[in-house]
């Protein structure tokens, strides 16, 4: 059986030596610049209550997996918000510029580490998301159309815009 | 093949895989409903190492090379190949000639499964030996992405000297927290001719496997497996119910995955047939021609 144990060996060295490689599409100055090119930006974090927790995840029906959001206001008025959702194996960077008036500007995935569905970052598909609001329904295949291979990351997606947009209506409209 | 020829072979994939990017099956032993989306192709290395019955020595390592093509985004095709390397010796009970349906106290004989029709049961088996060449087709009916909870068939023809298979199955996954937690079931018939001493041999067997996995750590998940197979002699007689129970852990990334599987055959077997009560339990444990204790199986994929 000794024969048998290395081959159990070899797999196991293999599987613990390399990860996947890392790529950064945006990072944040970038980003913002994409979404609201030459506006000032001022950091807002915030902390959600859990009865501000409860509220966004009974009017997204996603749930709110960090309490802690980052957000920037925009000079002149908007939102620019950065948020991960769960991928099929990492989580996926991206970014989400809320107009004054609570519709979505764009969005811009930041990171995108899956092995289908690198579409996901071209305008088309992300243009889908432009003008939606928290009383749009934001549902995969009626709403947003479902890139091959790649529906977990289209349906976490837009699940985590449908979530942005309830925590605009609770935690940011003023 | 040679010891050495097969430590190159292995090392050689291993050495392909570790130098590509970072991609899918989260169990050893339970399928998903997750497809190659059309278009893309997988390749896929499957070694499985099972080892001991009741007595004697008794190890297989099975190797399986498999492509898979998307064909459409709900149909995936596959071919593959199958091969083994078997080492046996005195492993099964010897029947009394004066009584052939008791055994003979304290004697065994070489036989199994694995070891070739014609064999010389006196001396022991060790050989490599190709086996068959399966086709599978996969078609999805219902995404655990979109619907409440994934549904995909499964049909696949084998074809081989020793013998030859046909295997259906009802592939079932449902999904929670974020898809993170992932249940799966299968539910499997098969039907196989295997070439015996006067002609061929016709066996059924139903069986379910079960898996449950938590993605613990970006591309990290970890779970257990569960299989309960029921023999069916000549497709009609039910001969036997064997259990068993191990961890899955699994690496995924943007360009392959692997996954490595345990599973240990559970003392509460239960034989029904007067030559399985007879012949293959042992202890709780179902031996026989088709079982052994503990399986181990690696398997990984290259997504291009």
């Amino acid at each position: 059986m000794k024969t048998e144990f290395a081959f159990i060996a070899l797999p196991v060295s293999a599987l613990i030596a390399p990860s996947a490689f890392a790529v950064r599409y945006l990072d944040v100055e970038q980003a913002q610049q994409a979404i609201f090119p030459g506006k000032s930006f001022t950091a807002a974090p915030v902390k959600l209550t859990s009865v501000q927790r409860k509220a966004i995840e009974q009017a997204s029906g996603v749930r709110v997996l960090h309490d802690e959001q980052q957000v920037w206001r925009v000079g002149g008025g908007g939102w620019f918000i950065l948020d991960e959702v769960v991928g099929k194996h990492e989580f996926i960077t991206y970014a989400a510029g809320i107009n004054a008036d609570g519709s979505v500007k764009q969005i811009e995935i930041m990171d995108y580490r899956e092995t289908y569905g690198g579409q996901i970052r071209e305008p088309k598909w992300r243009a889908q998301f432009v003008g939606k609001t928290s009383r749009s329904t934001l549902k995969l295949d009626s709403d947003i159309k479902n890139i091959s291979g790649a529906t977990l990351s289209c349906r976490h997606i837009t699940d985590g815009v449908k979530r942005l947009l309830a925590f605009y209506e609770i935690a940011l409209k003023q | 093949m040679h010891r050495r020829m097969k430590f190159g072979f292995a090392a050689a994939i291993l050495f392909v895989v570790s130098t590509a990017h970072g991609h899918e099956a989260i169990f050893s032993w339970t399928y998903t409903t997750d497809l190659t989306p059309k278009g893309h192709g997988e390749f896929e290395q499957w070694i499985t190492t099972r080892w001991e019955k009741a007595h004697g020595t008794y190890s297989v390592v099975d190797f399986r090379e498999e492509f898979e093509y998307g064909v459409t985004d709900n149909f995936q095709l596959a071919i593959y190949l199958n091969h083994h390397y078997v080492n046996a010796n005195d492993d099964i009970p010897v029947a009394d000639p004066a009584h052939p349906k008791k055994l003979l106290p304290g004697r065994y004989e070489t036989g199994g499964e694995d070891v070739h029709a014609g064999h010389n049961p006196e001396k022991p088996f060790d050989s490599y030996h190709f086996e068959s060449v399966s086709l599978e087709g996969i078609y999805r009916l219902l995404s655990p992405y979109k619907d409440p909870i994934g549904l995909a068939l499964y049909f696949e023809p084998s074809v081989g000297d020793q013998e030859t298979e046909l295997e259906w199955k009802i592939l079932l996954q449902k999904n929670w927290l974020e898809d993170r937690l992932v249940w799966a079931l299968n539910v499997n018939y098969e039907l196989e001719y295997e070439k015996a001493e006067d002609g061929y041999e016709r066996d059924g067997m139903f069986e379910w496997f079960t898996g449950l996995s938590y993605r613990f750590v970006r591309n990290w998940s970890a779970g257990l497996e569960f299989w309960n197979h029921h023999e069916f002699a000549d497709a009609t007689v039910h001969e036997h119910s064997a259990y068993f129970l191990g961890p899955t852990i699994h690496y995924g990334g943007e360009r392959w995955w692997a996954t490595l599987g345990f599973l240990h055959q559970l003392p509460i077997g239960e034989a029904f047939s007067q030559d399985n009560k007879e012949f293959a339990a042992h202890d709780g444990y179902i031996f026989g021609d088709e079982h052994e204790k503990y399986y181990v199986r690696f398997k990984v994929g290259i997504n291009f």
